[in-house]
């Protein structure tokens, strides 16, 4: 083989002709620059920059998968031996063979368009608004405080031996608060925002309105520590879209994650409690609850032109006014099933990774209540904002939150903080709880869910709008 | 990948530094070969081989500094990169915390490398999961990982520090689920792969699937309770990432924030970072190119002070102790990344015999510290959680919700079982990067505060 200045179809070609049933091979160059600020002081500013190539072959029925960042010729010839000695090397232990769902060639270009390149705004301009920014974060009992912005630029093109031929470029922009609060005698209360990123430009950073969110933060850990310990008992719960982002990522994106099924996970990130018998019976949660998978979603994390086994982006329901009824699949776990493929979410982090099962955008679906008469529906309860720290177990079955920032409702309306709330429960029961989601729908961006071995971190989107939860059984920990 | 060698990564990079304009800068580099084989269904499902390099560069021009990272170790890449980093610096503004660059200090050898294991290929990864398929009984089935690493680390500056070490990784983990009980896992941590043992990991698994049936449900409250080996890596992580970084005490954040010389946990409680043992997998340097060292962090139940890197050192008045960590993973301050929890001698069967009504939990899944400062942690058990009355297993049981103090757990040690090398829930995958030393124990007292399912 002689690489050509398309080394992507090479590579397809040469793996074809070597026998291969399937090949792609996949380019990606990421650049991603962050700034961030400590205690009014620069922390650190941050360029970092990668580019290689991934080649997956499907031989004698089995995966093998090499990548590398060198781009020489000799390097691409050493891709394509070593991913067919992994190739037969899968064949040897392997009691099933791998079959793909079938679709059809892609070809074409998906690209950000953001009003504002975030690359292109002079580092002045970031420091000088991060400064701002930290200076609305500072209280008489604040110790830390710390903000940041970063863009995000990933470009890539995926060549398969299908015919499949797609580029694509996308463009991220996020900021990071966060604030300590730390006062003898009291347990130290942060409150933190790392999940501020959208699909965009500058733009999105101008759209968060750092200063007023970071003042709201202070008021919220200088409150926080004051406040009085929550008591144990079981409460109405409101969550903040927020919250509930998080909380539909990992008790609903995960457990639907179709690889979970033929047990690819099952010695790291675990399987699931939504097995496909349960398709169209299992009560997840109460009518009130539906909740989407979309890849088209505009500005979304989760969003692109196609996925990893060149899949266009699709939309599709996993919970259906409280019943489960979908998984995210790719083209081998709906092989596998036996399924079409209903949303493609086959996904690898960088050029170095093998495509797994990946969320997108996954979402709850918003009311039709203003979140003014949510609230208005609770006596005695509790407003959750963010989530602190969270905990699940291998079937996204039992879990424990913790929050950040816990407001009093009374007769309807916020009055005052409490600390220390936590919540375990199990995910039917307390979707279950659910009893009106709001119309106040909105979009939050995770940079980092993590699964496969090894691990990759992707990043997936999440809408959510306030929601109402009833006799939730609530912990209180100094 | 081959190993480049001390030469063939340093020269570039002193080459580099030699024309830079920035008033210092330092170069560290991580080249890696990464190759994992994934099973389940005893069956392998994903296979693959990374071979990868990133070179970040820090340039310091009056006191602001500039990081940049690329991917190649071409000379005139990394000139680049180390101008952008210098441009950086220049619009960016002064760190008054900034501590310069390491200067140059002898380190220890490098132990953790094995050249066979470098070599180790596809066939001899599918070799090592056949041997567990073919141990694992009919009725069961096994799934896992088996992940060799061939790794080599470089820092060069401008006041002459080159450091090169280059090590090696071999895990093989198996978790074996029967068509009619649950599941049991075991795996095998090493620098070696020859010492990775196929059959006894697919036996131990076995063994504990093949007791986990019946299951029943355990009511919260307080046992007593052995932990084995990956449960205690699981606690100790918690206890690095809340409390042991020199940043992090400064802050107020840690369990030894004020604390220092007083008594934190029990007297059977010592911990210290380690990278220099030779059982340990490590590079003998941290990312500065300091040296590290050994440090005592908690003995005999008293705290005696966290891990620097030379920003956290700087702001405590302290030496930097060689435990800066990969800034793309970990917020400055100081990592402690290579735990040795000292253990003793008791046998598994002594540490369950003690035991009159409690529970054993062989590891955990996706924990998280609602209480960072008191190093609380609470996650769901997994793969192995049994009932012990009167000295004996007697039941297994569904997987627990555990809620408690390192602290408050640490205090309750009555029995240590000898070291073994094991990882954390998410350092096994890559999510974190801790390695420990680490003990079984027997304690008095294990809070639990919820049951999964049956």
């Amino acid at each position: 083989m002689t690489i050509t200045s398309s080394p992507l179809t090479d590579l397809v070609h040469v793996a074809s002709l070597r026998g291969a049933s399937y090949a792609d091979a996949r380019r990606v160059e990421r650049e991603h620059e962050v700034v961030s600020v400590k205690d009014g002081a620069v922390e650190s500013v941050t360029r970092t920059s990668d580019r290689g190539i991934g080649c997956r072959v499907l031989h004698e029925g089995a995966w093998g998968f090499a990548a590398t960042d060198r781009t020489d010729e000799a390097a691409l010839h050493g891709l394509i031996d070593e991913a067919f000695r992994r190739a037969r090397a899968s064949a040897s232990v392997q009691r099933r063979k791998v079959t793909l769902a079938p679709i059809a060639p892609q070809r074409g270009e998906y690209r950000t368009k953001p009003a504002r390149d975030p690359f292109s705004v002079p580092l002045a301009e970031r420091i000088d608004h991060l400064r701002e920014v930290d200076a609305k974060s500072v209280g008489p009992n604040i110790k830390t405080r710390r903000s940041s912005v970063a863009a995000y630029r990933t470009q890539k093109r995926l060549v398969t031996s299908e015919g499949t031929d797609v580029a694509q470029e996308i463009v991220e922009t996020g900021a990071g608060l966060s604030v300590l609060a730390v006062k003898a005698g009291r347990k130290p209360a942060s409150r933190y925002d790392s999940r501020l990123v959208r699909q965009a430009g500058w733009e999105y950073v101008e759209h968060l309105d750092l200063v007023a969110r970071a003042q709201r933060y202070r008021d919220d850990a200088e409150a926080t520590l004051d406040a009085p310990l929550a008591v144990e008992r079981p409460t109405t719960l409101v969550f903040a879209p927020e919250f509930l982002a998080l909380l539909v990522h990992e008790s609903c994106g995960h457990p639907t994650e179709a690889d979970r099924l033929l047990e690819h996970e099952v010695a790291f990130a675990g399987t699931t409690f939504m097995w496909p018998k349960d398709r169209g019976k299992l009560r997840y949660g109460s009518p009130h609850v539906s909740m989407t998978a979309d890849a088209t979603v505009p500005g979304g994390m989760g969003t692109f032109g196609w996925d990893d086994d060149g899949v266009p982006a699709m939309r599709t329901k996993l919970i259906d006014k409280g019943i489960f009824v979908g998984y995210l699949t790719s083209r081998e776990t709906a092989g596998a099933l036996g399924v079409p493929v209903a949303i493609g979410s086959a996904r690898a982090e960088g050029w170095q990774h093998f495509p797994i099962v990946r969320m997108v955008n996954v979402s709850l679906d918003p009311g039709t209540t203003p979140y003014a008469d949510l609230l208005r529906g609770v006596d005695s309860g509790l407003l959750l904002e963010a989530p602190a720290s969270y905990s699940l177990d291998e079937k996204r079955q039992n879990f424990h939150f913790s929050t950040q920032s816990a407001r009093v409702i009374r007769g309807g309306q916020l009055e005052g903080y409490v600390r220390g709330v936590a919540f375990q429960s199990l995910t039917p029961d307390f979707w279950g709880r659910c009893d009106g989601v709001a119309d106040d729908w909105e979009l939050h961006g995770f940079l980092s869910c993590a699964k496969g071995e090894p691990l990759q971190l992707m990043r997936v989107g999440h809408g959510a709008a306030h929601a109402r939860f009833r006799d939730v059984p609530i912990e209180a920990r100094e | 990948m081959t190993l480049l060698g001390p030469d063939r990564i340093l020269t570039p990079l002193q080459e580099a530094l030699r024309g830079s304009e920035a008033d210092e800068a330092d170069i560290h580099v991580h080249r890696r070969r990464s190759a994992i084989t994934r099973y389940s269904h005893s069956s392998i499902h994903q296979n693959a081989v990374s071979d990868e390099t990133r070179a970040t560069v820090r340039a310091i021009v009056g006191r602001a500094v500039g990081v940049v990272s690329t991917n190649s170790l071409a000379v005139g890449d990394l000139r680049r990169a180390l101008a952008d980093a210098a441009a950086l610096a220049r619009a960016s503004r002064p760190d008054d915390g900034w501590p310069g660059v390491a200067d140059p200090e002898p380190f220890g050898s490098p132990q953790a490398f094995d050249e066979a294991t470098g070599r180790a290929d596809a066939a001899a990864q599918s070799g090592h999961i056949a041997r567990v398929v073919a141990r694992v009984p009919r009725t069961m089935r096994a799934a896992g990982t088996h992940q060799i690493e061939l790794f080599e680390d470089a820092v060069a500056n401008t006041r002459g520090v080159a450091a090169y070490a280059p090590a090696t990784m071999a895990y093989l983990r198996a978790l074996v689920l029967g068509e009619t009980s649950g599941s049991g896992y075991a795996e095998d941590l090493a620098w070696r792969a020859d010492t990775l043992d196929p059959e006894g990991v697919a036996e131990r698994a076995s063994g504990k699937a093949s007791l986990d049936g019946d299951r029943m449900r355990l009511e919260p409250g307080e046992y007593e309770a052995v932990f084995e080996e990956l449960a205690v890596a699981e606690i100790l992580r918690i206890m690095s990432i809340t409390g042991l970084g020199g940043e992090q005490v400064r802050e107020g954040r840690s369990f030894m924030s004020g604390r220092t010389g007083e008594k934190v946990t029990g007297e059977r409680f010592t911990l210290s970072d380690d990278a220099l043992d030779p059982r340990t997998v490590a590079i003998p340097f941290d990312v500065e190119g300091t040296p590290k060292r050994t440090v005592p962090l908690v003995e005999r139940g008293i705290a005696r002070g966290p891990v620097y890197d030379r920003g956290s050192a700087k702001a405590a008045g302290a030496r930097s102790t060689g435990h800066a960590a990969d800034r793309s993973r970990y917020a400055p301050g100081g990592h402690a990344a290579n735990l040795t929890m000292a253990g003793a001698t008791a046998t598994r069967e002594e540490l369950i015999g003690a035991v009159s009504r409690g529970i054993l939990i062989t590891r955990f899944h996706y924990t998280n510290t609602p209480d960072p400062r008191a190093a609380t942690m609470t996650g769901t058990t997994r793969d192995g959680t049994f009932l012990i009355e009167d000295g004996k297993i007697t039941r297994a049981l569904a997987n627990v919700r555990y809620t408690m103090s390192a602290l408050d757990l640490f205090a309750g040690i009555e029995l240590l079982g000898p070291q073994r090398l094991a990882r954390d829930w998410w350092s096994s995958n890559g999510m974190g990067s801790i390695v420990c030393l680490v003990p079984p124990m027997k304690v008095a007292r294990a809070t639990i505060t919820g049951s999964s399912p049956l």
